[in-house]
């Protein structure tokens, strides 16, 4: 359960920037959720700080119960190391890694052992289709490729939250399409509660709940 | 131009510190370029000005080296009909024993001639002070000093000065004081002038001169007058111009410039590399930059020009620095080399202005420019060849890859070759330097395949500390063997310079050592001065008769010790009872019988020579060696080569009736003197000293505490070397902290992607921590294997062009023991702020990083 209580977000810089203003938002377990509206409308920011990436400027995050802003860097890490999964518009693979560890990174930095770890991120990239580019790097495969990777590595602790940023949006309109589709799958499958923000409408019509922003705000929340 | 104000400046303003830090390797060699040429340049011009100052209007001089010749040559010299006037001198640095005025170079001079070639500006002539010389030579306590050293010490007309000599502290009486620019200026203003004849009875000179200064005739060419003279006087007296004796201390400091330049060179050389690496690093980060520069259009060569252009203002602005640092640093070195010039090689000078030539200055500018560019030359090339395609493409990174790598090891191993090949069978010099930078070459092009290597063998270590940062650091690593070769080189290549100075340093040491245990075994030494380098006092031979006779004394060897030329070089004449000094020392001969060796030279029919000057000068046993005497050329065939480290450019061993015979001067420099069994050290030193010193100016030293000295005058040689040491390590440690940090500055997105899938800061931290600490023991232990190699290396040149020394290969393990925790230590200080960076960084911008 994902709950958000008048959530704000500035920026300092040259001129203070409102990046989200008093954010009202409950997501219950399972529920797929698009989060859509224009460029600059505070739809990255809204996913950051559920993600633990970043800390409001006021306001409280709620993740099964736990407050974000009440809780240190490390144990910020350990909810996002334990509860969530994260899908990057530009994947963030990193390039020196080839898939099957960019996969099992995490559960490295959760102690496993390295064949505990390679062994459940082949099973991962298994369910992504890509059980036959384990040992390649990112740079050698194609963007939807790469996605897939993303995908199998926010994957790897099973966790129940999934936060997607443009996750089709680096990518070509079949490409999209499957990774969607894939998206979907794994919501099924897992039972997590996923949320995506997106510019594509097909992305935001396959989920059951769609809400919009502009200008830091929610404009409007329908469920299908 | 405009392309950089656009791009670049923006870029190095963001950069502020990794700027920084490239730069720093250009300041610092620059700098260190700069001081020390002009600290040897203002100690170089400091001797030669006062050797000009001293010689006024003289255009020859006659020399000897320092043994000086009999008073008879004056005569065969006034006797030139292109003589028109020709006065004889003494010089000698005598202490005065005023409170904090140091030495003061006393002249001896003839003042009824004298005043022909040097105007001594006197001061109060019209109140009948030294009007006359004959007044002055009437009183032989009489001294001429300089305004400066009179106004210091508050002298005055008929003030007594004390001036130590060879017959004890003396009173000496101010009869004028000189004033001008000229000669009273010279020495750093720290001269008197004194009766010739008074002073060959102070300094122990004998019936002998140090020199002659001549003024040519009218009609006579110098160049006429010194060729007859040549021959009216025979090959053991140096005509010279005042001007060429500046190019002996030149020779004879030949291995001190030959250092400073090998120090700068190298300084350079890091320096370049730092500038190569940290624009190999800036030009994969700003990839995309120039794909988005390449599809708008620039040309290659423009994207060329823009990196070249960016090098050469890091040029600029470093060698700037480096400049003004340089000078800074140029005071400090000028002290310690002026110390070290006289206590090495006993020539006395007084730096006063820095010889800072605009030249000097620019040639260091224009070095410091075309280091930079040349390490900018290769990353600018990688810039120009970029695929706009590729770099547009968010994500991609540029990784090593394994064709790269198989290149790169085949071109090492054909360098590896080469060197090899060049090093047995290149006899040349240019042979031989060649296979040394082709070597070191083809080890750097090693470095990746090494590096990845030694990175893998850590893994496993790593992990049992810490088995998910362990694994995550070593990783890290091997999955970028660039990023990693790049900050391993850097390390090496430093860390290598500063071994292959240790292993030098440590091996002379052990040489000297061995040296002085079995030379300087006597139990007593008896000397004119404290500093041996300092030849001014000599004493007559017949004290060790006087010597002898104390209670407790079974033996006294009288040893002469001065410069000669040796095939129109200096080098250091020892005249020694040969015979004698063979029973009590073991000789470390390296060709020759030694029981034959001694025989010969005892016998006058022979000389040896040390090895150092046999390889210096291609000398083999039965070589006829010329040395030039008073008497003429002195030939002896070489019986013996020996290990003697009495003097760098080194040294001869005669007989003393040889030197006695031939140079008509029964003098000594010092005594060596053993004890009968069961004597006292300490009550016989105090006999010698009870008995000479009411009358003598002596020192009598234990054979512990003149090996004590020498050690004392090696450590200030080797405080050079030092220096060098002391820039290698801070290379090194500059380079980790450069690398490290533009590496990690460089992987923040990566970093933030392991926070954000879960990295702890710890871990994070930690990761970092270990990779750095990776990075050090590789760069140690690959650094510790090329200065083995660059060591073999620096032991040949010593022998082939520094100071023909055969010195034992020997590997500085305590250096290596102690640089393995300093460059571990210096490794983990580096990667300390680029961690809390990484770990502080706001998250979302560390995604977002490009």
């Amino acid at each position: 359960m994902i709950e958000l209580i008048q959530v704000s977000k500035s920026f300092d810089g040259k001129k203070n920037v409102t990046a989200l203003q008093g954010i009202d938002l409950q997501i219950a377990r399972g529920e797929m959720t698009a989060i859509i509206g224009p460029s600059g409308s505070g739809k990255s920011t809204l996913l950051n700080l559920i993600g633990g990436l970043d800390r409001p400027t006021a306001g409280e995050i709620h993740i099964d119960g736990q407050t974000l802003s009440k809780l240190s860097d490390d144990d910020l890490t350990r909810v996002r190391r334990d509860k969530i999964g994260f899908i990057f518009q530009f994947f963030n693979l990193l390039p020196s890694l080839t898939c099957l560890e960019n996969v099992s990174l995490p559960l490295h930095l959760r102690g496993w052992t390295k064949a505990k770890a390679h062994e459940r991120a082949r099973e991962l990239l298994e369910l992504v289709q890509l059980d036959q580019r384990l040992e390649h790097l990112p740079d050698e495969l194609s963007g939807g490729e790469r996605q897939r990777v993303a995908i199998a590595r926010a994957l790897s602790v099973y966790p129940p939250i999934l936060l997607a940023d443009e996750p089709t949006g680096n990518l070509d309109t079949q490409t999209g399409g499957e990774i969607l589709k894939l998206i979907r799958d794994v919501h099924e499958r897992m039972q997590a509660t996923v949320l995506v923000v997106t510019h594509d409408m097909t992305v935001a019509g396959s989920c059951a709940r769609t809400i919009s922003l502009r200008d830091g705000r929610i404009v409007e929340d329908r469920r299908r | 131009m405009r392309l950089i104000s656009l791009l670049s400046l923006p870029y190095l303003r963001k950069h502020k510190l990794r700027s920084a830090l490239t730069a720093a390797g250009i300041v610092l060699g620059v700098s260190l370029f700069v001081g020390m040429h002009i600290a040897n340049r203002t100690v170089l011009a400091a001797f030669q000005q006062t050797v000009d100052r001293i010689a006024g209007k003289a255009q020859l001089q006659v020399l000897a080296g320092d043994t000086g010749f009999p008073e008879e040559v004056l005569e065969k010299v006034q006797s030139h009909p292109g003589v028109a006037v020709a006065v004889p001198v003494i010089e000698a640095v005598v202490a005065t024993g005023l409170a904090g005025q140091g030495n003061l170079l006393v002249l001896g001079v003839d003042m009824t001639g004298d005043q022909s070639l040097r105007d001594y500006d006197l001061e109060g002539e019209n109140e009948d002070v030294v009007p006359d010389p004959l007044v002055f030579l009437a009183q032989p306590d009489s001294l001429i000093v300089s305004r400066r050293f009179a106004e210091r010490n508050g002298f005055s007309i008929n003030s007594r000065v004390p001036l130590d000599t060879m017959v004890g502290r003396k009173q000496f009486t101010v009869r004028g004081v000189m004033g001008g620019e000229g000669l009273a200026s010279s020495y750093g203003g720290s001269l008197a002038v004194m009766d010739i004849y008074a002073a060959q009875m102070v300094f122990g000179r004998g019936r002998m001169f140090d020199r002659i200064d001549i003024g040519v005739k009218d009609g006579y060419s110098v160049e006429q007058c010194q060729s007859e003279l040549e021959k009216l006087l025979g090959q053991g007296l140096q005509v010279e111009t005042p001007s060429s004796r500046g190019k002996h201390f030149e020779s004879i400091s030949a291995a001190l410039s030959f250092s400073i330049n090998i120090t700068s060179v190298f300084a350079l050389l890091i320096g370049v590399f730092i500038i190569y690496n940290s624009f190999s690093i800036a030009v994969t980060q700003r990839r995309a930059e120039i794909g988005v520069l390449r599809a708008l259009g620039a040309t290659r060569g423009q994207v060329l020009a823009l990196f070249l252009g960016e090098s050469a203002m890091f040029g600029l602005i470093g060698s700037a620095l480096g400049l003004a640092a340089g000078r800074l640093m140029a005071r400090g070195l000028t002290m310690f080399m002026s110390t070290m010039v006289v206590q090495v090689y006993g020539v006395n000078q007084q730096p006063e202005e820095l010889a800072a030539a605009p030249w000097l200055m620019a040639l260091a500018l224009g070095i410091g420019v075309l280091s930079s560019i040349a390490g900018g030359l290769l990353p600018a090339r990688a810039a120009a060849s970029v695929d706009p395609v590729r770099a547009l493409q968010k994500g991609k990174y540029q990784v090593l890859t394994a064709g790269e790598n198989r290149l790169r090891r085949m071109l090492a191993v054909a360098l590896l070759a080469a060197a090899l090949g060049a090093l047995a069978f290149g006899e040349s010099n240019a042979a031989f330097y060649a296979s040394y930078i082709v070597m070191v070459l083809a080890l750097l092009l090693f470095t990746p395949a090494l590096a990845l290597w030694l990175a893998r063998a850590l893994r496993p270590l790593w992990r049992l500390l810490r088995p998910v940062e362990g694994a995550l650091a070593s990783d890290s690593l091997i999955q970028a063997p660039r990023r990693t070769s790049a900050t391993v080189a850097a390390l090496m290549l430093s860390l290598a310079m500063a071994v292959g100075f240790a292993g030098v340093a440590d091996s002379s040491y052990d040489g000297v050592m061995k040296w002085m245990r079995s030379t300087l075994n006597f139990d007593l030494i008896v000397t004119t001065s404290e500093n041996l380098a300092e030849r001014s006092f000599r004493f007559p031979a017949s004290m060790a008769q006087e010597i002898e006779a104390v209670d407790g004394v079974e033996e006294a060897q009288p040893v002469i010790i001065g410069r000669t030329m040796i095939r129109g070089r200096p080098a250091m004449l020892v005249a020694a009872p040969v015979a004698r000094v063979a029973k009590r020392i073991r000789v470390q001969a390296v060709e020759g019988d030694v029981e034959q060796m001694t025989r010969l030279t005892a016998e006058g029919k022979g000389a040896i020579v040390s090895d150092s000057l046999a390889r210096i000068e291609g000398l083999k046993l039965g070589d006829m060696l010329e040395i030039a005497s008073p008497s003429g050329m002195v030939r002896l065939p070489v019986v013996g080569r020996t290990v003697d480290y009495t003097d760098q450019r080194g040294s001869v061993l005669i007989d003393r009736s040889v030197y006695v015979r031939n140079w008509k001067d029964d003098v000594a420099g010092i005594f060596r003197v053993y004890l009968k069994p069961g004597a006292s050290v300490e009550a016989v030193r105090q006999q010698l000293i009870d008995k000479f010193g009411q009358h003598r100016r002596l020192f009598v030293m234990t054979s512990g505490e003149m090996i004590r000295y020498i050690i004392r005058i090696t450590d200030q040689w080797f405080g050079l070397t030092y220096m060098q040491l002391a820039v290698a390590v801070l290379v090194a440690i500059l380079g980790i902290i450069n690398n490290l940090t533009v590496s990690i500055l460089d992987r923040r997105r990566e970093l933030g992607v392991l926070q954000a899938v879960g990295g702890l800061r710890g871990q994070i931290r930690r990761t970092i921590w270990m990779e750095a600490l990776s990075i050090g023991a590789i760069g140690v232990i690959l650094g510790l294997a090329l200065g083995a190699v660059m060591l073999y290396y620096n032991f040949a040149m010593v022998r082939r062009d520094i100071v023909g020394l055969q010195l034992e290969y020997m590997f500085p393990v305590r250096f290596a023991a102690l640089m393995l925790p300093v460059m571990l230590a210096a490794a983990f200080v580096a990667s300390l702020w680029p961690a809390e960076s990484a770990v502080r960084t706001s998250l979302v911008e560390a995604l977002e990083y490009e």
